[in-house]
């Protein structure tokens, strides 16, 4: 269904659009100027994200010490903070009156490539570490005890264990982090700092909400699905396939050989993520303790935009996760089955397939499709909501399916054998499934309660969520009190979060 | 001389072995959760234990277990699945593989004796069950430490198979003077290969002798339950 809504959005349009007019599009260099810049951005984010990831992923692997799982619930937070946030921290901290500029005195050219890539870091970095280290998980334990007895250092482990490991999932790493980087639009929008550094899905919105010009909207965003698809399809062609070797022994750890060059790897390892991370998170919390902070609190506008924000986020984290657990089913009752086996991983890919259309475009398109039928901008709410679950898809899908595939690959016998079917079946593996399924609708809540891209177009007095609300009074100049609403924002989003992923999720146990 | 009084704590399970190992091949036997692998482990280093460990006098316990003259043969994952038959031996040598040229004459040497020259450079995933296990012998060979540990590393083999790798756990005892300790749950396996036999009850050594008890007619009765109980489960 949602794939059909996407190609509806999709064809609806390009009627709108004139294949013959594209050609001068093309011929425009400021155009160019856009791929190029959106490549380059793209590129230089997710590489420099890999590049620290690698070293920080590793490090938090093999050391545990003090504040180690902070650090990876605060990675994980990171990941799903609204991008208004974030970039409002990384203004206070590195911005013209910023932190960095009052202690050290250094400017930071921060708008523009510079404030966009440290932007980039911020997100997709803790991404990175997640990814890496569920690459980590994959390493048989037995192949850490081998190393143990043979007295690998670190720097062995790496190469002989970890790196082929590793190769195998940062392809795909980089693939998700490059998409992010080259659809991100809320950091581009108020970090980019004028059309010199633009993007595609920046220029999808002006083109949009100014000139409303649906031919050229229509054409970027054909553009940004092309270039995605390209690059996806290049890179998952070079990229070798990760699978579990099997292991008979229970998860233990070993200690690898210490040595003085690996510890002053781990510790600039730790300072990049200090210099990364954990500033702009400070600045974030830091007007809590302010006086406007109460005076904000007061302001009427602020509750009507938390209100707003919940009544599109619930209904959005609902619909996702629906569509998530059908994508499962499915690609699970697939699985296994002779012919229709190759339709399980087809569908997974159909799922992150949304990573590429550019959320706008979606939006743009169903919002033309709902005007034929004649619903105006009543049905604007219900746009958003789709849109945002839709969205919020691939993540759902990343936290889901691992957890049901492995389900299946472990009891298909024992249940089919027992007969255990449907109803009776959602039963026994609830508790086994219910700590990924509230960390998957905990992410699509987040996601749907930070996201600017959709608000942006189709807010309206009526209807202007918390994300939006900020990024109005950060452009009016109200600094001040955008931070403490970025603080109610975020506050919002942890208590959501842990809510859910902790009452509904139950305790960890259920990982085991 | 291997010297043995160690504890070890796990949940309900108290473990205590008091035991002195000789030169040869000893097969440790005992039902299943009884704690034959929980003593090799302990040995191998790869478990905490409390109380002493000696080799020739010089106490192993608080080095770890790459310091250990010590060489393991688990069940599972002896091979790096990433590295070919040549790297897995040669990692014995140099973890960063970096080999003087005498140090590769002995990996290829080792290569030699276990009949594996000729797949130097397949991986792993193309051997068979047999030969993946050679491998790990190899690299005990090229490690040159003098006790070699065994973790029923033969179970996953065919019978035949199995006495074929025994024999050569053995042959590699008497040609580099090891002390070898050899995991099973076959008093058969123990037989075949000689030396001594100990046997594990709840943690703790119950009877220490000479491997051919087994078979003759006054066999200590602290085995003759255990063999009774192992026949009966064969059956």
């Amino acid at each position: 269904m949602f794939v059909c809504i996407g190609a509806f959005s999709l064809m609806a349009l390009l009627r709108y659009s004139d294949v013959a007019e594209w050609s001068s599009f093309l011929s425009q260099p400021y155009l160019w100027r856009l791929i190029r810049f959106s490549l380059w951005q793209a590129l230089l984010s997710s590489l420099l994200s890999l590049v620290i990831a690698v070293p920080v992923a590793s490090c938090l692997f093999h050391r545990s010490f003090w504040g180690r799982s902070f650090l990876l619930q605060l990675f994980s937070v990171s990941m799903v903070v609204p991008s208004i946030v974030a970039i409002l921290g990384i203004v206070v901290v590195y911005g013209r009156t910023g932190w960095l500029a009052q202690i050290s005195g250094i400017e930071l050219p921060l708008y523009g490539l510079t404030g966009i890539l440290l932007a980039h870091v911020f997100f997709n970095m803790p991404l990175a570490v997640r990814l890496l280290l569920q690459a980590y998980a994959l390493i048989p334990s037995g192949q850490w005890r081998q190393a143990y007895q043979l007295g690998f250092d670190r720097w062995s482990a790496f190469r002989f264990i970890e790196w082929s490991y590793l190769r195998k999932a940062l392809p795909g790493a980089f693939v998700l982090i490059f998409m992010l980087c080259f659809s991100s639009f809320a950091v581009v929008l108020s970090l980019g700092g004028g059309p010199k550094s633009s993007t595609l899905e920046v220029a999808i919105y002006q083109a949009l909400r100014f000139d409303f010009d649906l031919n050229k909207a229509s054409f970027l965003a054909l553009l940004q699905v092309l270039i995605c698809t390209v690059i996806a399809l290049f890179v998952y062609k070079l990229a070798p396939v990760n699978h579990q070797d099997s292991s008979l022994l229970a998860q233990s750890r070993f200690p690898i050989r210490d040595s003085y060059g690996a510890k002053a790897l781990d510790v600039i390892a730790f300072l990049c993520v200090l210099v990364f991370v954990l500033p702009p998170f400070i600045a974030i919390f830091d007007p809590m303790f302010s006086t406007q902070f109460l005076q904000t609190l007061g302001s009427l506008r602020l509750w009507q935009a938390v209100l707003v924000s919940l009544k599109i986020a619930f209904p959005a984290a609902f619909i996702s996760l629906l569509l998530g657990l059908s994508f499962c089913v499915l690609a699970r009752y697939c699985m296994g089955k002779g012919k229709l086996d190759i339709w399980s991983t087809k569908l997974e890919q159909v799922g992150n397939l949304i990573l590429m259309v550019p959320g706008l475009v979606i939006a743009t398109g169903l919002f033309l499709w709902l005007r034929d039928f004649g619903l105006s901008f009543s049905s604007s709410y219900w746009i958003v909501v789709w849109v945002n679950a839709v969205m919020a898809l691939p993540f759902v899908l990343r936290c889901m399916m691992p957890c049901f595939y492995q389900q299946e690959r472990r009891f298909r016998h024992l249940y089919s054998s027992l007969g255990v079917q449907a109803w009776s079946r959602c039963k026994i593996e609830w508790p086994l499934v219910r700590s990924a399924v509230a960390q998957a609708f905990a992410f699509a809540l987040l996601l749907s309660l930070g996201d600017m891209g959709v608000i942006a177009l189709f807010g309206s007095q009526g209807m202007v969520s918390l994300p939006l609300y900020l990024f109005q009074l950060i452009g009016a100049y109200r600094l001040e009190e955008g931070a403490c609403v970025a603080v109610v924002l975020i506050l919002l989003c942890l208590g959501l979060y842990v809510l859910f992923s902790r009452i509904v999720g139950g305790k960890w146990h259920a990982q085991g | 001389m291997l010297k043995v009084d160690l504890k070890y704590d796990w949940e309900r399970f108290h473990a205590h072995y008091q035991v002195q190992i000789d030169q040869g091949i000893t097969t440790l036997l005992g039902a299943s959760g009884e704690g034959k692998s929980t003593l090799l482990h302990l040995l191998g280093g790869f478990l905490p234990g409390r109380g002493v460990l000696d080799f020739q006098r010089e106490p192993l316990l608080a080095l770890p277990a790459y310091k250990r003259p010590i060489s393991t043969l688990f069940q599972s994952d002896n091979l790096f699945p990433q590295l070919t038959v040549w790297q897995n031996v040669a990692i014995g040598v140099s973890p960063h593989l970096r080999l003087s040229a005498e140090q590769g004459e002995r990996v290829a040497w080792a290569l030699e004796q276990t009949q594996l020259a000729a797949k130097a450079n397949a991986y792993p995933q193309a051997l068979s069950g047999g030969q993946a296990q050679r491998v790990a012998i190899a690299r005990v060979l090229v490690r040159k430490k003098p006790i070699l540990l065994l973790d029923e590393p033969f179970s996953a083999l065919d019978p035949a198979l199995r006495e074929e790798m025994l024999f050569l756990v053995k042959q590699v005892t008497e040609d580099f003077s090891l002390t070898t300790l050899l995991v099973s749950h076959l008093p058969s396996e123990a037989l075949l290969v000689g030396g001594r036999v100990i046997l594990i009850e709840q943690g703790r050594v119950v009877a220490h002798e000479a491997a051919d008890v087994l078979d003759s007619a006054q066999t200590p009765i602290a085995f003759t339950q255990y063999l009774g109980e192992s026949k009966s489960s064969t059956s």
